[in-house]
C-alpha cells in the first residue's frame, strides 16, 4: 500500500488544514470574545499542536489505530470503538460541510437555490471517500501551493486596510468570555483526530513529531494573522461578517479600478476548502470500514452510503441553519475535546503489537 | 490488442475532456443565469435617498435605465422612483411593486439622507442597509439640505445623473485636496459602534445655476432623462457642493463644520496631497499648496487630560493677488512671512474644528477611542465627561517647500 510521505503530511498540517478555519470561525470568536479573539484561538492552535505532537508518537509503531485497538482491548472492542471514532468523524464533518453550502450560497451564486447548487459536491465527495485516503497525499502536494497562493493574495490584498489598534485593549472582553470563545470554537479544531486516522499510512521518520507540531503551528499562525486582519478591518462590525475571507480584500484600493481580481485568490481557498470539507468524511469512511471488515469492495458503498446521509442532512438543516450552528458549536461541543484531546492522549497506552499467546505445556 | 485499444483512447482523452469542457461552458454562456436575473425586471439602483416624516419614510431610489439609439451624449440616465412606507424596507417594497422591478442595490453606491431624517438616530435607516448581504458597505453616505428625494430628482448641470454627479464629489482626487471629507456605510458604522459613538458625513448643498438649461446648455436639454421638459418650460439646473461636513453622536447629526474646520480635520487625517487654501493678511490674498501632510491627535492622560493635535505640513506659493518678481514667481516659495500666516491659519482652523466638537460633544477625533485602546479603566472613568475636560495642545508646523 502507498503511503504518504512526510512532505505530505506537512503540507497538510500547515497548509489544507487552516483553511476550513476561515469561513465562519471568526465571526464565532468575535461573538463571545470581541476583540480578544486572538487568545481563544492561539489556546485551541495550542492544544491541537500538543496533541500533534502526541499523535505523531503514537505513529511511531507504524500501525494503524485499528490494530493498536486490537492488540489492547481485542477484535470486537475495536470495531465498536473504531465505529464510534468514524461516527464522531461524521459528526465532525456536518458543519464543515454546512458552512461551505452557506459559502457557496452567499458568495458564488446568490440567485440560485443552494440545495441546488451544493448537491453536485456530493458526487465528487462520493469519489473522494472510495478512494484510499493513502492516495492522497499527490492531491496535497497540489493543494498546498494553491492555498499559499490564495491566502498571500488575499492577505496582500488586506492588510493594508486593517487597522490593528482594534485589537486593544488586551482582555477586555473578560475571561468568562474569551473561555467560551475558546469552547464554542472547539468543532474547528479536530485535526488531532483527523491525524489519529492517518496514523499508520505513513512512514514515521526521525524527528517527524516535533516538526509536524511546528508546521501546525505555522498555520495556525497564519489563521492568528488571518484574524487580526479581519478584526482590524471590520472591528465592532466583524460580528456581522460571515465568510470573512471572501469580503476582507474589497476595500483594496486597487479594486475599485480593476474590478473584483481578489476573487481569484477566493477561488483558489474555496477549491481547497472543498477537499477539506471531504477530509473528516474521507477518514470516517476509513475508520467505519475497518470497523465493518476492511472489505475494500464495500467502500464505495459505504462512501455512497454515507453522502447520501450527508446530502439528506444538508436538505433536512437547510433552512434551520441556526439550530444545526448551536447543536454542534454549543450544545454537543465537549464531543470535540473528548474526542480531538482526551482519546488521542489516552491512544498512547495502547500497544503497539500484538499479545504473546501463551503456550500451552 | 487490448493494450492498444487502450492507448489510442487515452490519446484522445484530452480532446474528449476538451469537447466536454466546451460544451459545460457553452451551456453555462448561453444560460442566461437559469432566468433567474432577468435585466428587463431588475432596478439597478445607483443611489437611495431616505427621508423620514414623523414614522413614515419616504425611500428615493435613483434607478439606471438603458438611453435610446437618438442619445448623443455620454452618462447614465436614470429616473427616480419614489416609495413610503413604516420601514425602509417597506418603502423598497413599494418601488416594487410601482415598478415590477426588482430592486438591486449592488450597485448602490451613495446613500443620500435629508437633513431633518439626520437630526434623528439615521441608524434607524440604515438598519436596512447593515443587514442586506448584497450591498456592499463600501456604498458612500451624505446628508442633504432639505430633503434626499429633492436632491436626487434634481436636475445637475455637470451629468445626466444627480447622483453620479455628486459622487464626483467624492473622488479621491477631492478627498486629497481636502475639499471634502467622504465616509463609507462600513467606517460610519464602525465609529457608530465603537467606543467614541461619533462619525460624520459630508454635507452636500444643491446651488442653483444662473442659465437655465434651455438657454444656456443647448447640446444638455434632451439628455435629462425624466427631468427634461417641452413647451418651452426651463429646467433649473444646480451643481452641487460637499464642503461642509456633519458631525453625528450617536447617530444624531449634532454640528455643522464650515469648510475651513472641514479642511481642518482633512489635515489632521493626513489626507491631503494637494490641498489648496488662502490666507489673508493686510488686505493681500496668499494662496498655498499642501504638497506633504501629516497630522495626528494624541491623548495624554497623566494628571488632566491633554490632547494633542499635531499637523505637519509643507507647502508651496501657489498664487499671490499681486504682481510678484519673476524669481518668485520661478522658485515657489513661500517665505518666512508666507509660512507664518499659513501656522496662523491652520492654527486657527484648528481651534475652531475643536471648539465645534467640544461644544456638540461630538468626538470625531476619536479621542475616546484612544482612550478606550490604551486603559479600559480610565475610559469607564472619563467616558462621559473627557471630551469637556481635555484641554486641547495645538501643535502646527508649516514649512516652504527647498
Amino acid at each position: 500500500m502507498a503511503k504518504i510521505s512526510s512532505r505530505q503530511l506537512y503540507f497538510l498540517l500547515a497548509c489544507i488544514m487552516p483553511v476550513g478555519k476561515l469561513i465562519l470561525m471568526p465571526t464565532h470568536l468575535v461573538y463571545e470574545a470581541k476583540n480578544d479573539l486572538l487568545i481563544p484561538a492561539a489556546v485551541n492552535i495550542l492544544i491541537q499542536a500538543g496533541m500533534i505532537f502526541l499523535v505523531m508518537l503514537l505513529s511511531r509503531s507504524n500501525k494503524q489505530l485499528y490494530d493498536m485497538l486490537e492488540y489492547t482491548f481485542g477484535r470486537v472492542v475495536a470495531k465498536v470503538l473504531t465505529l464510534l471514532f468514524s461516527l464522531f468523524l461524521f459528526f465532525a464533518a456536518l458543519f464543515p460541510l454546512l458552512e461551505q453550502k452557506q459559502l457557496v450560497q452567499s458568495v458564488f451564486y446568490d440567485t440560485l437555490p443552494s440545495l441546488l447548487v451544493f448537491s453536485p459536491f456530493f458526487i465528487f465527495s462520493i469519489y473522494i471517500c472510495a478512494t484510499p485516503i493513502s492516495s492522497f497525499g499527490r492531491v496535497w502536494d497540489l493543494l498546498a501551493p494553491i492555498s499559499i497562493v490564495g491566502f498571500i493574495g488575499i492577505m496582500a490584498f488586506s492588510i493594508g486596510s486593517a487597522d490593528f489598534g482594534a485589537l486593544l485593549p488586551f482582555g477586555a472582553a473578560g475571561t468568562r468570555a474569551i473561555v467560551s470563545a475558546g469552547a464554542y470554537t472547539m468543532s474547528w479544531f479536530f485535526d488531532s483526530a483527523l491525524l489519529l486516522s492517518l496514523v499508520g499510512k505513513f512512514e514515521y521518520k526521525k524527528n517527524m513529531a516535533w516538526k509536524s507540531s511546528l508546521f501546525y503551528l505555522l498555520g495556525g499562525f497564519a489563521i492568528l494573522l488571518f484574524l487580526a486582519v479581519f478584526y482590524g478591518i471590520f472591528e465592532g462590525l466583524a460580528l456581522r461578517q460571515s465568510f470573512a475571507f471572501s469580503k476582507m480584500s474589497k476595500y483594496f484600493s486597487a479594486i475599485t479600478a480593476l474590478g473584483r481580481i481578489d476573487y481569484i485568490f477566493i477561488y483558489a481557498l474555496s477549491l481547497v476548502m472543498a477537499y477539506f470539507c471531504t477530509l473528516p468524511l474521507h477518514a470516517g469512511v476509513d475508520c467505519l470500514n475497518r470497523a465493518l471488515g476492511g472489505n475494500k469492495v464495500a467502500t464505495p458503498l459505504y462512501s455512497a452510503g454515507i453522502n447520501l446521509v450527508m446530502l439528506f442532512l444538508m436538505f433536512l438543516l437547510d433552512n434551520n441553519f441556526q439550530g444545526a450552528n448551536n447543536l454542534i458549536t454549543k450544545t454537543l461541543f465537549w464531543l470535540f475535546p473528548l474526542f480531538c484531546v482526551l482519546i488521542p492522549a489516552l491512544c498512547l497506552l495502547l500497544r503497539r503489537s500484538p499479545r504473546e499467546k501463551r503456550k500451552v505445556s | 490488442m487490448k493494450s492498444e485499444k487502450f492507448r489510442n483512447f487515452y490519446k484522445t482523452v484530452p480532446l474528449k475532456l476538451f469537447v466536454l469542457l466546451a460544451a459545460i461552458v457553452l451551456i453555462a454562456f448561453f444560460s442566461n443565469d437559469f432566468g433567474l436575473v432577468d435585466i428587463q425586471k431588475t432596478a439597478v439602483i445607483l443611489a437611495v435617498g431616505l427621508d423620514k416624516e414623523d414614522e413614515n419614510y419616504t425611500v428615493t431610489a435613483q434607478i439606471a435605465v438603458p438611453k435610446g439609439s437618438d442619445r448623443t451624449t455620454g452618462g447614465t440616465s436614470s429616473v427616480e422612483i419614489t416609495g413610503e412606507g413604516r420601514t425602509v424596507a417597506d418603502g423598497f417594497g413599494q418601488i416594487y411593486a410601482k415598478t415590477g422591478w426588482v430592486p438591486k442595490l449592488v450597485f448602490c453606491n451613495l446613500i443620500v439622507v435629508g437633513e431633518e431624517t439626520a437630526k434623528k438616530d439615521v441608524f434607524c435607516c440604515l438598519d436596512y442597509f447593515l443587514r442586506n448581504e448584497y450591498m456592499s458597505d463600501n456604498c458612500l453616505l451624505a446628508v442633504c439640505e432639505g430633503k434626499a428625494s429633492e436632491l436626487l430628482s434634481s436636475t445637475s448641470a455637470i451629468d445626466d445623473t444627480s447622483s453620479l454627479a455628486v459622487e464626483k464629489l467624492f473622488s479621491d482626487a477631492s478627498e486629497k485636496s481636502g475639499k471634502v471629507m467622504k465616509n463609507s456605510l462600513k467606517d460610519f458604522s464602525i465609529a457608530y459602534y465603537g467606543p467614541s459613538h461619533s462619525s460624520y458625513m459630508p454635507y452636500v448643498r444643491a446651488i442653483e445655476q444662473s442659465a437655465s438649461s434651455g438657454e444656456s446648455t443647448g447640446g444638455n436639454t434632451g439628455g435629462n432623462g425624466g427631468g427634461g421638459s417641452s413647451g418651452g418650460q426651463q429646467t433649473q439646473e444646480k451643481v452641487f457642493s460637499a464642503q461642509e461636513t456633519a458631525l453625528f453622536r450617536g447617530g444624531v447629526m449634532v454640528a455643522l463644520l464650515n469648510a475651513q474646520e472641514t479642511f481642518a480635520f482633512s489635515l489632521l487625517e493626513s489626507k491631503i496631497v494637494a490641498g489648496t487654501f488662502t490666507v489673508q493678511k493686510e488686505g493681500k490674498s496668499t494662496s498655498m499648496t499642501v504638497i506633504e501632510d501629516k497630522g495626528s491627535v494624541e491623548l495624554n492622560m497623566e494628571g488632566a487630560p491633554k490632547a494633542t493635535l499635531s499637523v505637519n505640513v509643507r507647502l508651496r506659493l501657489y498664487n499671490r493677488c499681486s504682481a510678484s518678481p519673476v524669481e518668485d514667481i520661478s522658485a515657489s516659495t513661500p517665505t518666512v512671512y508666507d509660512l507664518e500666516n499659513a501656522n496662523a491659519y491652520l492654527n486657527n482652523c484648528l481651534a475652531l474644528l475643536v471648539q465645534k466638537c467640544v461644544e456638540s460633544d461630538c468626538d470625531v477625533l476619536l479621542l475616546k477611542r484612544s482612550l478606550y485602546r490604551s486603559s479600559l479603566k480610565k475610559y469607564r472613568e472619563w467616558e462621559q465627561t473627557l471630551l469637556q475636560a481635555v484641554t486641547p495642545e495645538l501643535k502646527v508646523t508649516a514649512r516652504g517647500i527647498t
